[in-house]
Parts: structure tokens; sequence; C-alpha cells
């Protein structure tokens, strides 16, 4: 059957089926999964791939996973085509063979029909701990990539639905916490299996060729609308620069650049004067920066785009292999998603210098995360803790920004109180939020969060990081809009003296006792502070927001 | 007659655009109303509603129960018409209800509005004090601490407040002592403590749920004074039973004080009102759809049953409640329909509404609506008479559908059933959502349409899904007003327990129930349900050691030997739910349930004349053209009214079935037939 064999009633019918696939998944995955990562943080995506791997359809997931999937499943076709079965499932987390970093383990299974390859489901999801030298596997002063846990390029994990035992347990015993990795593992894999079983049903109620025009079409789709989107811009050329506070390793700032053109209904994303790859874990994978040039496409021209590789047809991105935007094995990336946050940003300011009367004022990119290894005081198995603080996102144009929320490219929640402490040796003293750490504006920028970790077991191994500590990379305010707050984080020992740090991305041993506060950014302002209402600015000071 | 007096059960449902009423006489009669609502005084609907029975026959005093459905917490909520509270939280955690749990609301929109707060920052006290995970005093709460607060409290001069504390759950007491010397200090102050409102662990939702719960109460509790007052005027003396999101009733001043459970007061009558035609049909499985103007309601319902969901997200809010879990969906009679940017047809979630409403109302809606759809196919007629009054233009109704056409290059025709199938989609797209998140596959499920546009989906969805049967009840538009008076009474415990499942923590288990039980006995005493009417279901939510998750285990018993059976059945419904399950590993419990309910009067049911088996002449009320999904030309299509149908009238496909508050469609290849309570039962006629 031909693409236009659907119409657009036909299709819009079977487009949503699709979607329902991988909504299904995303259900299975999150409920049945082990690590608070996964389960209340929601770091995890699941989508639906065409046979040859093209990325057909994604739920609404974390956007720095936006379409990475589908550079994994073409790795694992260039290399496993002649052999795939029924009932094979791949697990793959190499970051140069399209994964993000190697925490992000990529789990796809092939799907069969009538005894030919027909799609693929996969997911990908945040494991708390997939072994290396720091708890929760990641850090800045990783300097190459096998330094990073365990790396696994596309291997199969289970064969013709049978488990590889033995793979099993070498991940098993190369993770801190055996039981929920493998647990998590499963529950990936559950997740592939019941998008089997929904395509299938798909099928059977429209017709393999149908649904297989249905994958063509979803691609098509989404080319228009992201091409319609386009046209619609004022064409233009605009840039934008944004430092990392240094390359990972105590050393200098790290330049990211864009530049884009519009043309029409096309678009070029120049990331040529970035810089070259850098010596810490900071350097950004090619999927991760694809990520967030879809993340831009959404936020600018249509967020309820649906994210498949069709939309990513009418734009191109200049980067040279070498880039910290894309490097060159054996590059570390653990802390790519700082690189990411980054380069969210400095894509959208850039987008503001084309599009002025679109801008936003800046949003913090300083995620501070902490990663704790320990025992778990009610399982009583080694665990790592994982925490990651949001801060202010900018004001704009209709209003004040958000408080105390995880930003751009990410959106992961704040690890509860009374999770934390029921599953991790730590207790948490404070969660408040930093009054006057909004930059002032018309729409002031929402305020970043202090929270306080008091670590309870002796020893613990902590891998903490931020970036944005730097002053003068601040949130930038717009159309007048004040500056928002840097990002950082102090380790005190038990006696209460403040250690001093060799930089905001570190991993200490610290006794127990010893306390790590973060104070997270707040937004940037929008517009001239003049003009913010005076109801506005007097309920700013009764609430003690500035 | 005898010297025994009629006595009446009256139900009111007030909804966002009617009221509905349905009387129903020991005697089997049955009078219906449908009022308009009165948003800014609900009780004057409320009211206008009752007036209309006393006009036709009822004597108030004669009236025993009055169930009542209520919008009046929804419509705070929505409106953010709450009542001022403060909130009294652990030192340092104050702003928990600031950052909402650290999600920004849309992912894509970086100009999106900064959510309301329920309970502003100024508002908002440290309270000097810490307990730990394990309910150890880590920081005692001293009264020089409590008697600061009150200050502050007394200063703000608030309508209620909230106190939620960390590890409230767990331990209790600092959150007692402040209530108690709130109470002392303010008698009449409306205070809400987690504890009471929703012990259960995780503080953004607990705090958010006790904070909701108090700015709230106010307001709920005015309403339901004045309603009190205003029925007592008419010369009802009955006691007032409220539906709650968990679809049981509770006694009006017990409402008060658990306002948060009223948000979905609407929505879990229609469940409870589908659930009981279900179990009159002997339906095991059912799914309930219930469709509306602007959205659509759809809820499974096992066993006359439906799931209970312990945590909601409303509005961006989330209620720790056991709600009955539905799915919504933005495809109502009103959803509108457009294309998007990629040249797809969408349907829905903006809504045409009520004003202007579709096209076809002829109130200058332009936009083309499902309802308009329907009026082009013909399924809508245009002597169809909607609502009891209004009268459709088709031409109307065509030039809407006919501007999508253009644009789609379908013909109008075309472009209309593809509207109706794409709604049609989002209504399957909900019902799978609903039975496959409990691993339930909806082929063994009967479709129980109801609303204004539930039955003109019905015959679709039963072909789409291959649904067994579909069952549009007598007065589906109604059937909210009379689920409010199939449910019971009932009263809900539960805590957070987090124990691993091991032999040593039975006792404490037991323990548990055995004090719920009695907490729930003494409520359902004082409202007057005899212990032999008293019905109780456990449940226990569990997971595996590590995971986050709970899933309900429902129990047979509160003894230990239920409970020693109690992994083994996580083990499997594990296993139903997520397609694995890892038996060797460790359960834990991390919440008890117990809920007790007390069975209520039933009102009366009447049965219809039985007919001859096929439709008497004068149920024809017209044949038309109808176009039917399938199909490139109109035929002639019967269509009856569903008042003059008898029992035992089979009705071959195609046809259409009218009344005042619906219309139904039966496809070729399909049969309805009219049971002995009227209900209307489709199936394929080859099945």
């Amino acid at each position: 059957m031909r693409a236009r064999a659907l119409d657009p009633v036909r299709f819009e019918i079977l487009h949503s089926a699709l979607l329902s696939v991988t909504d299904e998944m995303g259900a299975v995955l999150k409920r049945s999964s082990y690590s608070p990562i996964i389960r209340e943080m929601d770091d995890y995506s699941c989508a639906l791939f065409d046979a040859g791997g093209r990325l057909v359809a994604q739920g609404d997931f974390i956007p720095s996973q936006l379409g990475a999937i589908s550079l994994v499943v073409r790795a694992t076709l260039a290399r496993h085509r002649s052999t795939l079965a029924p009932g094979d499932v791949f697990i793959a987390n190499s970051p140069y063979v399209g994964g993000a970093h190697t925490p992000d383990v990529n789990i796809l299974h092939p799907v069969f029909r009538d005894g030919a390859l027909f799609a693929w489901t996969g997911t990908v999801a945040h494991h708390a701990d997939f072994g290396g030298p720091n708890p929760g596997t990641e850090g800045a002063d990783l300097n190459e990539l096998y330094a990073e846990g365990l790396i696994l390029p596309p291997v199969r994990l289970y064969r013709r639905g049978e488990p590889d035992a033995e793979l099993f347990d070498l991940i098993g015993a190369n993770v801190r916490d055996t039981v929920a990795t493998l647990a998590d593992l499963r529950a990936q894999t559950a997740a592939c299996w019941s998008g089997e079983r929904r395509l299938a049903e798909v099928v059977e109620d429209h017709g393999a060729a149908a649904v297989e025009t249905a994958f063509e079409r979803a691609l098509d789709h989404a080319e228009r609308r992201t091409r319609a989107a386009l046209a619609a811009l004022r064409d233009g050329e605009g840039e934008a620069e944004g430092f990392l506070d240094d390359d990972g390793a105590a050393g200098p700032p790290t330049r990211i650049h864009a530049r884009l053109t519009k043309r029409g209904d096309r678009l070029t994303v120049d990331f040529s004067g970035s810089a070259a790859q850098v010596p810490g874990a900071l350097n950004n994978p090619w999927a991760s920066t694809r990520a967030c040039v879809v993340f831009l496409v959404k936020v600018l021209a249509d967020p309820a785009l649906t994210s498949n590789d069709g939309a990513l047809r009418p734009i191109t991105i200049v980067c040279p292999e070498g880039s910290v935007l894309r490097p060159r094995p054996p590059a570390a990336v653990s802390v790519r998603h700082l690189t990411c946050q980054r380069t969210a940003d400095t894509l959208l300011r850039a987008a503001g210098a084309v599009w002025p009367e679109k801008a936003v004022a800046s949003g913090m990119v300083g995620f501070f995360g902490i990663n704790a290894g320990g025992t778990s005081p009610r399982s009583g198995r080694p665990t790592a803790a994982q925490d990651v603080v949001g801060g202010g996102t900018g004001g704009h144009r209709l209003g004040d920004g958000l408080d105390g929320v995880d930003t751009y490219m990410s959106n992961v929640g704040l690890l509860p109180v009374e999770v934390a402490e029921s599953e991790y040796p730590m207790r948490i003293l404070r969660s408040e939020l930093i009054a006057g750490s909004g930059g002032d504006g018309r729409g002031r920028g929402g305020l970043g969060i202090r929270r306080d970790y008091l670590l309870l077991e002796e020893w613990q191994t902590v891998t903490l990081y931020c970036e944005q500590s730097d002053p003068r990379f601040v949130p930038r305010g717009a159309a007048g809009g004040g500056d928002g707050t840097p990002t950082r984080f102090r380790v005190f020992a038990p006696d209460g003296t403040e250690m001093r740090l060799r930089s905001q991305k570190v991993t200490l041993r610290l006794p127990r006792g010893s306390l790590v506060r973060v104070e997270s950014g707040g937004g940037a302002g929008w517009g001239d502070p003049a003009e913010r209402p005076a109801p506005l600015r007097t309920a700013d000071e009764a609430d003690g927001r500035v | 007659m005898s010297g025994r007096r009629t006595r009446w059960l009256v139900g009111v449902d007030v909804g966002g655009t009617f009221t509905d009423v349905v009387a129903i006489a020991t005697d089997g009669r049955r009078l219906v109303a449908k009022v308009p609502s009165t948003p800014d005084d609900p009780a004057e609907g409320f009211l206008t509603g009752l007036d209309e029975l006393v006009a036709a026959g009822v004597e108030p005093g004669d009236v025993s129960l009055l169930f009542h459905g209520t919008t009046v917490a929804t419509n705070a909520l929505l409106t953010g018409r709450t009542a001022r509270a403060v909130l009294l939280a652990t030192a340092g955690f104050r702003d928990v209800l600031g950052h909402r749990g650290g999600r920004r609301p849309r992912m894509y929109d970086l100009e999106q509005p900064r959510p309301r707060e329920l309970i502003a920052r100024r508002d908002r006290l440290d309270v000097r004090e810490r307990i730990a995970a394990e309910g150890t005093v880590l920081e005692p709460l001293d009264e020089a601490e409590v008697g600061r607060l009150l200050d502050e409290v007394a200063v703000r001069r608030p309508e209620a407040v909230a106190i939620a504390l960390l590890f409230g759950y767990v331990d209790d007491r600092h959150e007692r002592r402040l209530e108690e010397a709130l109470l002392a200090r303010f008698p009449g102050l409306p205070v809400s403590r987690s504890s009471a409102v929703a012990r259960e662990f995780r503080e953004y939702p607990r705090t958010a749920t006790t904070a909701l719960n108090a700015v709230l109460r106010p307001v709920v509790g005015r309403y339901l004074l004045s309603a009190a007052e205003a029925i007592r005027g008419r010369g009802v003396r009955a006691a007032l039973l409220v539906m709650t999101s968990s679809g049981g009733s509770l006694r009006a001043p017990r409402a008060e004080a658990e306002a948060h459970r009223l948000v979905l007061s609407g929505p879990a009558a229609g469940v409870a009102g589908a659930a009981a035609v279900a179990v009159a049909c002997g339906v095991g499985r059912a799914i309930a759809l219930d469709m509306g103007g602007t959205s659509v309601d759809v809820c499974l319902v096992e066993g006359g049953r439906a799931p209970m969901a312990t945590l909601q997200e409303i509005e961006g809010q989330p209620i720790l409640a056991p709600t009955i879990e539905m799915a919504t969906a933005g495809a109502g009679g009103g959803s509108i329909a457009w294309i998007d940017a990629g040249g797809s047809l969408k349907v829905g979630p903006q809504s045409a509404g009520a004003d202007p409403g579709p096209a076809a109302y002829g109130r200058g809606g332009r936009e083309a609506t499902v309802t308009d759809a329907h009026v082009v196919v013909g399924t809508l007629g245009e002597r169809t008479p909607l609502a009891g009054r209004l009268v459709l233009d088709r031409g109307a109704a065509g030039e809407a559908v006919g501007r999508l056409a253009g644009r789609l290059g379908l013909s109008v025709d075309a472009t209309a059933e593809g509207i109706i199938a794409v709604a049609t989609a989002h209504l399957a797209r909900a019902i799978r959502s609903v039975s496959v998140a409990r691993g339930v596959d909806p082929r063994g499920c009967t479709l129980v349409a109801f609303g204004g546009a539930g039955p003109l989906h019905a015959a679709r969805l039963l072909r789409e899904l291959r649904l067994p049967a579909a069952i549009v009840p007598l007065h589906p538009g109604l059937l909210s007003a009379a689920g409010l008076m199939a449910a019971d009474l009932r009263v809900d415990e539960a805590q957070t327990m987090l124990r691993v499942l091991e032999p040593a923590a039975l006792e404490e288990l037991v323990a548990w129930f055995a004090a719920a039980r009695h907490r729930i006995d003494e409520r359902l005493g004082d409202d007057g349900i005899a212990s032999g009417r008293r019905r109780y279901l456990a449940a226990a939510d569990c997971r595996y050691v590590g995971q986050g998750y709970e899933l309900s285990v429902p129990l047979d018993g509160t003894g230990a030997a239920a409970l020693r059976r109690l992994a083994e059945a996580f083990h499997a419904i594990h296993r139903t739910t997520y397609g694995h399950a890892a038996p060797d590993e460790p359960v834990e419990v991390v919440t008890l349930r117990l809920s007790g309910s007390g069975a209520l009067p039933r009102p009366a049911e009447r049965e219809l004349a039985a007919g001859s088996g096929r439709p008497a002449t004068d149920a024809l009320h017209e044949r038309r053209a109808v176009l039917l999904p399938g199909r490139r030309t109109r035929r002639p299509v019967p269509a009856y009214r569903r008042e003059r149908l008898r029992a035992g009238d089979r009705i071959p496909g195609p046809a259409i079935v009218e009344q005042l508050d619906a219309t139904t469609v039966v496809l070729a290849g399909q049969e309805a037939r009219v049971d002995r309570r009227g209900n209307l039962l489709l199936a394929e006629a080859d099945a």
C-alpha cells in the first residue's frame, strides 16, 4: 500500500494508536522499576522505530533523550542485521554507538512479522549506578570513557526470548546495586515486550501494510509540521555564545557557540564555533547534541510536535568531529547533561537574537547533582543515592518564571525527603526557596533552592557537581530584565568548618556528619523592572521573595 | 391505599451546565427534572430542581434520603476561589508547596504561568521540630514554639489552618499537639492535619492534599450549610448525603471535614450509576463511558466496583485520597475539529462548550464539532430534540464541516465521518488505557455508554474494540443523578507502614486492621448503619523491596491467615499488570487500607411492560437518510422513540433510537434489544 492510500483520517487514527504503544510502554517501565531516578524522577523514555531504525513515535518523556535511541537502533542493525531473531533483546549504553552517557542504558527489541523484521521497540533509562569508581557512575573528573563504568556496545541480553544468564551475571558483578539494576533491566525489557504486543494489536486491527504506511507518513507528517512552523518564522540569522565554568578538569571555561540561519522552511544550526573536546567528562555525545536541537525546534516552533526523525529533516546541524558537542572516543561524557543544558540555553539565546520578540530570559542551568554511595537503611544493600536540584526559570512576556524546577532539557523531580531518608543513609535538613535569587524585571525570574544533605554513614563516597557557579555565566536577563544568580554548593566537615574544594565538580570521601549545602540559581528577569506592576511588587515583599 | 406513606429517595446532581434531579418512590414511581445550574449560588439550582419535584407531586416531608453530587469543590479549585489558610510545616520545608516536587508542568513552554499556590508563601510558617524516618524525635516541639506559632496564626486571621510535618505519617505526635493548641486557642477554626487527611508518605503530595483540604473546607462548609438550611426551609427533613470522589457517600456534616474528597463528586456518581447498571445486567467486567459536551470520563468496573487510585492529579494539583480511577479524554460532543500544520485531522481538546456550542446549535458557533459531524451524517436529525428543546441547524453544521473539508481535500461527508472516527479513536484509546493498565483485555468488557453523547458512539466502539456488548441505560443523560442513589455510605482508613512482609511483621499489620475497623465501626454506628449492613474491603499496597510504586492487593480478610497469602497474591498481580514478577524477591507492605461501607435503602425497581418482540408501529418516529461508516451514500434508517419501546423489543441495525437526553446509533449487522429494566443492549447480530 502506498502512502496515498491513507487519508488524513485513517492516518490520524493510526498515528494515535502508535503513540499509545509508547504510552503503554512508559506505564509498564515507570511503575515496575526499582531505581528512584526512574520511578520518582522520570529519567527514561520509550519509543517505536520502523524496521530501518527510524524513530516513528516517542512519548513525551525527558527532552534530553529526544530522538536518542534511534542512533543505537541503527548501530545495532549495522552490526547484527543478518542474525536478528524474534525474541531477541539488545542492551547498549556506549556513547559512541549512539548512546548518551553510560548510566543511560538502552534496551531494544526487534519486532518480527511473518518471519521478517517489521519494527523495533526501545527504551532508555538512567540507572542509579552502572559501575565505575564513583557511586552513580558519574563524575566530571573521570577523564576517559573507560572510567565511566561498564561499557556495552549492542549485545544480546535475551536470545529468542531466553535471558543470557551469563551476561546478567556479568552486569550484576559490575554495578553497586545488583538487584535493582537487574530488575530495572527486566522492567525495560517487559516494556519492550508490552510495546510489541500492543503493536501486534494495531497491526491486527489495521493491517501490516497500513501500519508500515503510517510509519512513513508519521515521519512525513512531522517533517511537514516542522517546515510549516519554520516557514512561519521570519528569515534571519543570529548567534550566541555561552560558557561552561571549566573543562571538567578544573581547567579554563569551555565555549559553546551556536549560529542559527533560518531560510524559508529550513534551519541550519552551526556549532562550529564551539570548543574542541575537553579532558573532563563534559563532552556531549552526538545523540545528545541532536536532542538539544530537537528541543529548540519544539520550544520555538511547535511544542506539540511529535518527536520522530522526520522532524529533523528540514534541519542541518553543522558540527565538526572532535568538538565538545561531537566528541571522538575515548573522550569522557558522564556529566554531559551539564553541557546539554548550557547548549540548550545558548540555542535559545541565539534564537532570541534572530527573533527578539520571542526572547525569554534565561533559566538556571546549574544542574546540581549529588551521587552518594552507602548502605540503604531499609534494604541493607549497597545503593547510590541520587538527587538533582532545580532552580528558577526565566521571566517572560506573560509573567514570572517558575520556582525551583528542573529546566530545559531535563525535567526530573526533586527526590522526596521522605523517600531519601527511608532509603539512603542521609538526612535532608532544608529545602527552601532562596529570597532574592530571581532576576528583577517586569516578569521576574523564578527562585533557586537551598537544600542541605547531612551524611549519616562513615566515609561515604560522594560525587558532587554543578555548573554556572562562575558569576560571569549566570542566567542572562532579556528585554531589560536583571540577571539570575549562580549555582554553587559547599561542603562542611562534621565540626562545621567549611571544606576547601578544588572546584564545583568533585568526588570526595566524607566522614559521617558531613554536610553538603547546595544553593541553586534563580532565573533571569524579563522586561524593564520599572514596569513591574505595583501589586506584584507588594506581593513579592509580603511573600519574602525579594 | 393503606396507611403506609409513599417515601421518596431523591438524587440531585449539580453539574457544570445542568442540575439533574431524579426521584424514586417506594411504589416504583420515578420523576426526573433537568434545570440550569447556577454556578454563582449552586444552592439555588438545587432548590429549583427540588421545587420541580414538589410541583410534580413529591411531598417534601416524604423524602427519606437526599443524595447530592456537587461541583462546589471542583469549581473552587478551578477558579481559585478558595479560602485563605495558613500552613504549618517542618522548619526548612514550608516551600514544599512552592517548588511542587521540582517539575515544571509543561516541558516545552517557556512562557507558562506560575501555578497558583494554594497557600501563599507569607502564610506558610516554619515549625521547629523534626521526626526521623523511623519515628524517633530528633528535635522536640517545645511549648514556646507552639506559643509563637499560635501568635503568628492569630496575626494572619486565616479561615483555616493546615499542618503537614515531615514523617507525620510515621508519628503524628507533633501534628496532634499543634492541632490541639490551635483548637484551644481558636475554637471553631477548621484545622487540617496531614496525619488525618492523608497518612501516606512523600511530603509533596501529602502537604498539597492537606493544604487543599484546608482551603476547601470553609467553601464546602458554607455551601453545605446553606444548602441544608434551604432544603429544610422547603420542608425536607431527610439527611443530606454527599457523593465523594471514591464513589461512596458521606453525611453532609462529615463532608466538610473531607472537602478534598469532593473534587470528583460528579464523575464518581456517573461511575456509580454505570456500576449499578452493570450489576443489574449481570455483567462482570464493564467499561463506564460518560461522554458529555466537553470531555469524556472512562472507567473500568469489575464486579460492580471501580478500581481506586490513591493519588490523582487534578488541574495540576496532586490529591492523595481514594479516588475512582478514570481516564479523561478531551473529546466530547462539543469538541472542535481542526487541521494541524502537518495536514492531519484532529479533534479536541478545545471545545465549543455550551455557549456558543456546536455550529448546529445556531448560537453563533462557526467551528465544526463532533455534534456537527453527527448532524451532517444524519445520526442526529434536524427533528432530533436535543437536550429537550434545541432544534439543530443542519445548514450551519454543513458549512462548518465544509470549511474543513475544503482544506483536507475530502468531501463534506467524508470529513464528517472522519471527525466521528477520530473522536471514536480518542474514546478507544481512553478505554484501552483504563483496561490495559489493569491487565484487563477490553475485548472481555461490556460498555456502559451514557452522558448526552456516549450512546452516539457505543455501536462504533462495540465494533472497533470487538466488545461483547454495549448497554445504553434507560436515561443516559441522568445516570449520574441515579448513580447517587446507588452509592453506599463509605469510610476509608489508610496508613503508610513500609514493612517488609515477613512473619514477624504480621502481628502489627493485623493490629492495624483491627484498630482501623474499630474506628470505622464507630463512624458507621454514629451514622446509623446497623452492624448487619456493614461491609469491609481490605487492601494492602505492596511492592518489591527497592521498587518505588505500589500495586494494591485486595485482601479477603484482615486476619493473619489472609495476610499470609498476601505475598503470593502480590506476585500474581505484578505479573498480570506488568508482565513479569520476581517470586524470590522480598515484598514490602507500603500502605494498608480498609474501607467500610454501610448499605443504604435502595430505590425500588420498576420493570418495563413487555412488548411483542418488535417495536410497535407508533415507536417509529421517522426514516431519515443517514451516512453510515464504511458507506459512500446515505440510506434510509428508521429512527425510533425510546419511550415507546417495550421490554423484549429487538431492533435490527441500522437504526437510531432517540430520546430526550440522548441518541443511540445501531450499526448494520448489529442488534439492539430492550431488557426488562428498559436498558438498550447492543451486540453484533452474528455474535
